[in-house]
């Protein structure tokens, strides 16, 4: 039996609903692919979305499951047990705490409120090519024809790289997040960080909690619960990670900062996801082929910036712009018509986002800013803070902080770094 | 907040007793032990955020039951013994606070 859709797309998380509640609305016969048992179920992030990128993508976002604002960003620079902290405590309200798992939920169902059509527990297994061009996908026995193929199935991206798209992900593009979501009361969430009513907290941290390899912790203040996690850059971990990562999560939640907050807490669940790291390597050859484009993770499509991790966002502003691409294509999928969608990508905030910090990654690789900064800031702290007579002057308690740590050079030529890619 | 109550370590597999899961009878991961002895690092092992990987003796014991889908893994193993499926049927990891 041949079945036959104007446009499929693979995978409903934030990209692929996206792009069906677009192409829906465009009056498109659109249908989506979902492994899951229902859109979310698969899914798992740190925990905050930038606002108004979804907003552009998908209408009535207030009515979306939105846990709290978040008001307060914390960084932290931790180590030997303590903590160097920069608070930022604002009125914006640019992004929100969820959990992925219903946002992806509300925006599939958006996408079915707008015509599309959702089927569930079906896995894509490759991309249906025939003569040079993308005819459907293969799931299994079946086979599913659609003029056009939008692929959104995130950054484990089987599919593309079965179909011969992409090469196969490689330790140093990726990053492994996890996460504990840990049950607060919200009268705790808020009087532990200092909070009211939906006003959220994002604390990001850095040091010692990720054994000196490149990456880094978060938590984030959800309605009643905490999600608290790592990310680790696979690169350097899989030769020189020594403890079981679960242990690194484990000793952060047990911390000396960490702790106070959790005595009560129940653990509601424990999840993984990898992370698009190296984004110039992981974005494809071309974002679209005869028949097919790319979107969301699936595409590379993240920015971490150290202070601030950028996924959701991404993909559903590049979900919208794949639909609004294959709608103008008026029946031509070619790779040439279709080329649109890479002009729109990079013209759009996320291409000049990704390219304005793409030196980023390559800080990752200065191992010092995950051992020796964080050691240098806690010892200077100490020099100054903890007195019993003399007090310090800062020049001196500074040089006796780095001496040994860091050569002057060394940290004039890491500053510049930093300056210039951030 | 006042009162010291000493946080313990909670042991992985009780972790892991918070997710729900549908376990298909079918394994979505198949792992060749045979090259896991030659290989130096065994990244596996430390890497997979829910321990489907452990040591057993020098062998690597695999079971997937409780695997995530991360696709850690796979892109981790360097003696390519992994085959790595997604679970058929809407069955394995069910997130629902994530």
């Amino acid at each position: 039996m041949q079945h036959r859709f104007d446009a499929i797309v693979v995978g409903a998380g934030p990209a692929g609903a996206s792009t069906a509640y677009n192409l829906a609305k465009a009056g498109f016969n659109v249908l989506m692919i979902e492994r899951g048992r229902k859109p979310g179920s698969k899914n798992m992030f740190g925990g905050r979305v930038y606002k108004a990128p979804v907003e552009k993508a998908f209408d009535d976002l207030e009515k979306a499951p939105i846990h709290r604002w978040v008001v307060k960003e914390r960084i932290s620079m931790v180590y030997d047990d303590e903590a160097l902290t920069i608070e930022y405590d604002g009125k914006g309200r640019h992004s929100f705490t969820t959990y992925l798992t219903d946002l992806s939920s509300w925006m599939a169902d958006k996408a079915v409120s707008a015509g599309a059509k959702l089927v569930t527990e079906v896995v894509v297994d490759k991309l249906l090519v025939e003569d040079g061009w993308v005819k459907g996908i293969v799931s299994g026995d079946e086979k599913l024809y659609a003029d056009v193929v939008i692929d959104c199935e995130g950054v484990n991206r089987l599919v593309l790289e079965r179909s011969g798209f992409v090469d196969k992900l490689r330790p140093e593009n990726v990053a492994l997040g996890f996460k504990e979501v840990l049950k607060l009361s919200k009268e705790d969430v808020n009087k532990f960080f200092g909070l009211e009513d939906d006003e959220g907290l994002a604390w990001v941290f850095m040091g010692e909690y990720t054994d000196g390899l490149p990456g880094g912790g978060f938590l984030y203040t959800n309605k009643d619960s905490v999600s608290l996690g790592l990310v680790i850059y696979l690169g350097h971990a899989v030769k020189e990670l020594e403890k079981h990562v679960y242990d690194l999560i484990e000793r952060v939640r047990l911390s000396r900062i960490f702790n106070k907050y959790f005595r009560d807490a129940r653990v509601m669940e424990y999840s993984a996801h990898m992370i698009p790291a190296d984004v110039k390597a992981l974005r494809p050859k071309r974002l679209v082929y005869n028949g097919l484009v790319i979107a969301g993770d699936a595409g590379g499509f993240l920015l971490n910036l150290g202070y601030t991790y950028r996924g959701v966002d991404f993909a559903a502003y590049t979900g919208y712009l794949a639909a609004k691409a294959v709608s103008e294509a008026s029946g031509d999928y070619s790779q040439e018509s279709l080329s649109r969608y890479e002009k729109y990508v990079d013209d759009s905030f996320v291409g000049r986002d990704l390219k304005k910090f793409s030196g980023v990654h390559d800080l990752y690789e200065n191992r010092r800013l995950f051992k020796e900064y964080p050691m240098l800031a806690i010892n200077l702290m100490r020099r100054l803070f903890n007195l019993e007579y003399e007090s310090t002057k800062v020049k001196d308690a500074f040089n006796e902080s780095r001496k040994g740590v860091i050569g002057l050079t060394t940290l004039l030529k890491d500053l510049w770094g930093v300056y210039r890619k951030l | 907040m006042s009162e010291q109550v000493k946080l313990k370590k909670i042991r992985l597999e009780d972790m892991l007793n918070n997710n729900v899961w549908d376990v298909d009878p079918r394994p979505h991961i198949t792992l060749d032990t045979s090259k896991c002895r030659d290989c130096e690092y065994k990244p596996c092992i430390r890497l997979c955020p829910v321990g489907c990987y452990v040591m057993h003796g020098d062998d690597v014991l695999f079971s997937y039951e409780g695997c995530v889908e991360c696709g850690t893994c796979r892109v981790v193993c360097p003696e390519e013994a992994i085959t790595w499926e997604y679970p058929r049927s809407g069955r394995g990891i069910h997130f629902r606070f994530s």
